[in-house]
């Protein structure tokens, strides 16, 4: 039991519920003392959750060795090595990666979680009529799916960037272990605020939360608003943290043109979730004023203006897109010339693509707002801008078609997943233009024709590449491998079953089938269609439990990793798995290039003291 | 060579296959109005262009796979290239043209729809939660459903009472949303004689998947007629105006007309009854009362609901339109 | 102790750019009463900035180039540090360009009224604190730890007298509430963001006095002071561009 209470989550956790409980109290406090009315569940929740979050973080202990500096104690150096074994996963550490692996957990947990909605109110959708889910029930689950999911995929990309970048250049940590620590642990109270929407009353507005409707919904909305704003905190930091890791800390000689593809990526997407994300926390923050104090930024009847938060909130979730499939791409580009054992084709133009579609990225969020009443002469350049994305992505496909060619191709379950992604992201890339010239996408917008071509770029620019990775580094991450059979198993039961959901929303979508619908008119003839959907959304839940089941079964009888298992040129292959606790024991320095496969006698890095 | 000419020739077969197949499987509702005419067209050459895309590079990858597998046995590494500057400059420059033209026939296009006929019928579209409202300036008149006279543009001037709301027939293609404080426009031009739905494309709250009403596309006379006919429907039978305005704006997906537990209070037995008030007060629900919850829903708050949850229905509805659905009211048992 | 050409020199220069700041902010004040040119005031606010990023918040440090390739050593450490606070301030420099952007978008060529007494008072303690942040700062790095008491003193003192300026005066004595149309809302807004900024660097000026009087920090080791310094003078350049935006831009409501 003391054991129990020992592990930094069950602590932060009981914190919270102290500091939630105190926060609550003290606004009703202030109320009485002040002469209003003591209770009103609004602020004194709102704040409730937000001093929790704060408990929660002292409580782990992610800002102990902050407040040790603030009154000028030293603190260790770099590794907290109290905890050994599995013990280390639950509370504050500053390995960077034993901090991507919770976020990899904490990733697949949501993921669960958002799947789950998914398929309950997919559920639903199959018959015309409501049937087990009210009106209010399938809105809240419908737009929590979508945030929780987002929520999920940035937690899964920072997994990626934390466990691999030091690795991949070579550093020992991140450059700033702490505010690391900080940057998971403050998800952890981010999402379970976010997910208490839904014992809150939900809320019926679609991840965008757009105002006036936002304004006016249960109470639900404002942990919605205040858990997104949190993990905002931890893509900001993060995305800082890594930043500053690729400037400073790469080994000798790997200069910027020598760093793996994947490190371009993540330098991109971190560029965005840096500067952008403020955007979407200051236009949720300002909904969250608006209805604490009416203060009326959005409130027509006090001047304000609907659209403006519209152009705040895509400004950040526009280019948000491309923080959640960039580093998705940046791992087909890494993974690919290992499977096919040849150099990534064109690796400065693909490198310069990433940070392309970045700043490209920054210039088209009025697409969104097509049909939103925003000045009309905008809507053209907004239109030359999107279709401008279309050349940085294409040198990715062309990159990608370029490195197979003539290659000597072999099928992993990596490989299968990474050539999943290419397809899939091609699909959805390829329905992206019809959305970007501004006559199409009057018929297209708020359809099913959206809803699959970004599940299309989602699955193709994060999910698939997820897998993909994991299959590649779980043996890096545990030492174990995960079993090939399942592995396969998993990928031919999500991969058709994908596309033919996304292929069917996109048919249902053209012929006008709207998007967060809780029902839809029998007349229109999509009942059989949405059956197909159903069905194929629950085998890729299916595809979730054996992959799974291959995690625990592997863990526990897995073969053990033993040595370069892909015969890879990187450096992490070049050592032991699992990974050592201080990364590598020697130095070593970049004398190569990093994809020359195929050049007899080339190496791309070299280890101290070695020849 | 041979594997490029084999490509090119796979490339093709699949443009060409991929565009008569999705051509068969009939992607588009119907086409209605001169705006969808335009909009078909330009969407058919982004098919076009995804075909042609898609099988380029599916194509390439899906030979590769086969033709460069690793054979049994085999022990070497691939081709050893690197890039190549000239294939990267030109496969920019693919898409840059893409890109160009698209933005060229997208700017026309948009001209196309958006252009704008001075002679076109007006309508003031009134939109709030769950409802759709239609008002002809010109003839005096306002109707829940819209009825519109063929090849004739109509220009919708667009506003919301409460939250955003967007109009949409899928039959038109055009789609605009309706904000709150503002007011938008949208034009269209039916070109075809039948009935359509318009619908609610942006999610506006609980009801929102209900949120539809009719629009009928006539002929020239047949509008004339119908404007006639609006004209001198003053004498109704109240009792059934109340109960049709009832189910126009959907009032029954929050009141029950049976005593059941919705949103709202249920109808049954309302009228003069006893009703429990949230701060702790009684009334008597007289017809009186009844106006009042209509117009004024916030003024008395039924125990046990919350306030702010109904809209005011003051700037939707008229004295007698008010005066109807009261009269129906009292007639629920 | 007989101070150094080096140090006099800087601290020479910080009052040279006080003084500098200080004459434009009057000539904006008397601008805007002048001439409503809000295209003039815009660049007499970007000069304004340059100065304090310039010369108060060093950036030119960022690319100074390390001589040393030890990653583990503090000087490189230190240069590092430098990269991710600013790196923050560019993340949170969006939150402060997104409220003006709203302000711009909501009320256009018009302004809340306001006590223009009391913003220019306001202004001018910030200001000032600036000045005295800049002159401790210097200080320490010279080795003078009586005036970088002294000065972190100062600026203390005087970052809360703008808050007591901000919040407890100007929010009290305003003609309109929170809730009250648009302009209360961004009013608000605007103030509450840069005051919680305000507050965090009076926490962080704490922390840093309480912890340069146990002489913590050396000629060689001061990055926290550093560090306090740039985010002191960020939340100055803030107010450059909210100052103007509030009080002196456009004709009143």
């Amino acid at each position: 039991m003391k054991k129990f209470f020992a592990l930094g989550l069950v602590r932060g956790l009981s914190w919270e519920i102290i500091g939630t409980a105190l926060g609550i109290g003290f606004v009703t406090l202030v109320r009485l003392l002040i002469g209003l009315p003591a209770w009103k569940a609004e602020p004194a929740v709102v704040f409730g959750a937000l001093l929790g979050a704060l408990f929660f973080l002292v409580g782990v202990g992610a800002v102990d060795d902050w407040f040790k500096w603030a009154v000028g104690r030293e603190t260790g150096e770099h590794f907290d090595d109290s905890h050994p074994g599995w013990r280390r996963y639950f509370g504050a550490s500053l390995d960077h990666k034993v901090i991507g692996i919770q976020y990899l957990v904490l990733s697949l947990i949501l993921m669960s979680v958002g799947g789950l909605f998914a398929l309950i109110f997919r559920t639903e959708l199959a018959e015309v009529q409501m049937q087990f889910l009210t009106l209010n029930q399938y809105n809240t689950l419908m737009s929590l799916h979508g945030m929780v999911m987002i929520v999920s995929i940035l937690l899964g990309i920072a997994a990626y960037m934390n466990y691999l970048v030091p690795l991949l250049i070579g550093a020992r940590d991140m450059a700033f272990p702490r505010l690391n620590a900080f940057s998971f642990w403050i998800a952890v109270p981010a999402g379970l605020i976010l997910l208490s929407s839904l014992f809150l009353g939900g809320f019926d507005t679609g991840w965008t939360g757009y105002p006036p409707l936002s304004a006016r919904a249960p109470l639900g909305m404002q942990m919605f608003f205040l858990g997104v704003s949190l993990a905002g905190f931890s893509s900001i930091f993060g995305g800082l943290n890594i930043l500053a890791t690729v400037i400073r800390l790469r080994a000798p000689g790997m200069t910027p043109f020598k760093m793996p593809i994947f490190v371009w990526a993540a330098l991109a997407t971190s560029l965005i979730s840096l500067t952008a994300t403020q955007l979407i926390g200051l236009s949720f923050q300002m909904v969250m004023l608006q209805r604490l104090f009416g203060m009326g930024f959005f409130d027509p009847a006090k001047g304000g203006n609907p659209v403006l938060f519209q152009h705040l909130f895509w400004f950040y979730s526009h280019p948000a897109v491309y923080v959640f499939v960039l580093p998705g791409l940046g791992l087909i580009s890494e993974l690919l010339p290992v499977f096919v054992r040849k150099p990534l084709f064109g690796y400065r133009w693909v490198a310069m693509s990433s940070l392309g579609i970045a700043l490209v990225g920054f210039l088209v969020w009025g697409h969104h707002m097509f049909t939103s009443g925003m000045a009309e002469y905008l809507r053209v350049p907004f239109m030359y801008s999107t279709l401008l994305v279309a050349v940085p992505t294409g040198v990715k496909f062309f990159s990608w078609v370029g490195t197979v060619w003539r290659g000597k191709i072999t099928f992993e379950t990596p490989m299968l997943f990474l050539l999943a992604s290419i397809v899939v992201f091609l699909l959805g890339g390829l329905t992206g233009p019809p959305n970007a010239t501004v006559s199409t996408d009057l018929h297209l917008h708020d359809t099913y024709y959206i809803v699959g071509h970004f599940h299309d770029t989602m699955f193709g620019g994060y999910i698939f590449p997820f897998f993909a990775a994991l299959y590649f580094w779980f043996p890096k991450m545990t030492g174990k491998r995960l079993n090939e059979r399942l592995g396969q198993l998993q990928f031919w039961l999500i991969t058709p079953s994908f596309v033919v959901l996304s292929l069917w929303m996109m048919r249902v979508g053209l012929l006008g089938m709207r998007r967060r619908i809780a029902d839809y008119d029998a007349a229109l003839g999509f009942e059989a269609s949405h059956l197909v959907m159903t069905v194929a959304g629950f085998l890729i839940g299916l595809s979730l439990i054996v992959f799974f089941i291959n995690v625990w079964y592997s863990l526990k009888k897995g073969p053990p990793a033993i040595g370069n298992l892909w015969n890879s040129r990187s450096p992490e292959w070049q050592v032991a798995s699992p990974m050592p606790v201080h990364n590598y024991d020697q130095p070593f320095e970049v004398v190569g290039e990093p994809y020359d496969y195929g050049l007899p006698g080339s190496q791309y890095i070299r280890f101290k003291g070695e020849k | 060579m041979k594997h490029l000419i084999t490509v090119a020739i796979l490339v093709v077969l699949g443009t060409l296959g991929v565009h008569a197949g999705l051509g068969t499987l009939g992607l588009l509702p119907e086409q209605a109005s001169l705006q969808a005419i335009a909009v078909d067209k330009l969407l058919d050459v982004h098919l076009w262009l995804i075909s042609f895309l898609f099988s380029l590079i599916v194509m390439t990858l899906a030979y590769s796979l086969a033709v460069f597998r690793r054979r049994k046995g085999e022990t070497g590494e691939g081709a050893h290239m690197e890039g190549n500057t000239t294939l990267e400059i030109f496969w920019t420059m693919i898409p840059l043209l893409a890109v160009v033209f698209l933005a060229f026939i997208g700017a026309a296009s948009l001209g196309e729809i958006r252009r704008i006929d001075p002679s076109a019928l007006q309508v003031n579209v009134l939109a709030g939660q769950w409802y759709w409202q239609y008002q002809y300036p010109e003839y005096g008149i306002v109707s829940t459903e819209l009825y519109l006279p063929v090849d004739r543009q109509v220009n919708l001037q667009m506003t919301s009472n409460d939250v955003i709301h967007s109009f949409w027939v899928p039959e038109f293609r055009v789609k605009q949303d309706l904000v709150p404080g503002q007011t938008t426009e949208l034009r269209v031009t039916p070109n075809m004689v039948g009935e359509f739905r318009v619908l609610c494309a942006e999610l506006c709250g609980t009801s929102h998947a209900y949120m539809e009403s009719a629009v009928f596309v006539v002929t020239e006379e047949d509008f004339a007629a119908w404007v006639e006919s609006q004209q001198s429907t003053a004498e109704v039978d109240p009792l059934l105006l109340g109960q049709q305005l009832v189910q126009r704006y959907g009032c029954t997906a929050c009141h029950s007309i049976d005593g059941s537990q919705r949103t709202g209070p249920t109808w049954a037995g309302v009228f003069e009854s006893v009703i429990p008030l949230a701060d702790g007060t009684t009334i008597i629900a007289d017809r009186e009362y009844l106006i009042q919850s209509i117009i004024n829903p916030n003024l008395h708050i039924v125990e046990g609901y919350n306030p702010n949850v109904m809209p005011s229905f003051a700037s939707v509805l008229d004295q007698t339109q008010v005066e109807a659905i009261a009269s129906y009211l009292e007639t629920l048992k | 102790m007989p101070a150094s050409p080096e140090k006099s020199s800087a601290l020479r220069m910080g009052l040279l750019i006080f003084l500098g700041l200080a004459v434009l902010t009057a000539l904006e004040f008397a601008m805007a009463i002048l001439l409503a040119f809000w295209q003039l005031l815009l660049l007499v606010s970007l000069f304004k900035a340059g100065l304090v990023l310039y010369y108060y918040m060093h950036v030119s440090r960022l690319f100074e180039a390390d001589q040393d390739a030890d990653h583990e050593s503090y000087a490189y450490r230190l240069a590092t540090n430098r990269i991710g606070l600013w790196l923050f301030l560019v993340s949170d420099a969006f939150i402060f360009g997104g409220l003006l952007i709203s302000r711009i978008n909501l009320l256009g060529l018009t302004r809340p009224e306001l006590n223009q007494v009391l913003g220019l008072s306001v202004t001018s303690v910030l200001l000032i604190s600036s000045f005295f942040m800049n002159r401790a700062e210097t200080a320490m790095a010279h080795g003078d730890r009586r005036q970088f008491i002294r000065g972190i003193g100062v600026t203390l003192f005087l970052g809360m007298l703008f808050l007591a300026g901000v919040v407890g005066v100007e929010w009290q004595i305003a003609a309109f509430g929170p809730g009250d149309g648009v302009a209360g809302a961004i009013f608000y807004a605007m103030t509450g963001f840069h005051a919680f900024h305000v507050l965090t660097g009076v926490i962080f000026l704490m922390v840093v006095l309480r912890n340069g009087l146990r002489g913590r920090y050396s000629v060689e080791k001061h990055w926290a002071v550093e560090a306090c310094a740039v985010y002191w003078h960020f939340v100055d350049v803030v107010w450059i561009f909210f100052y103007p935006a509030l009080y002196l831009i456009g004709t009143v409501l």
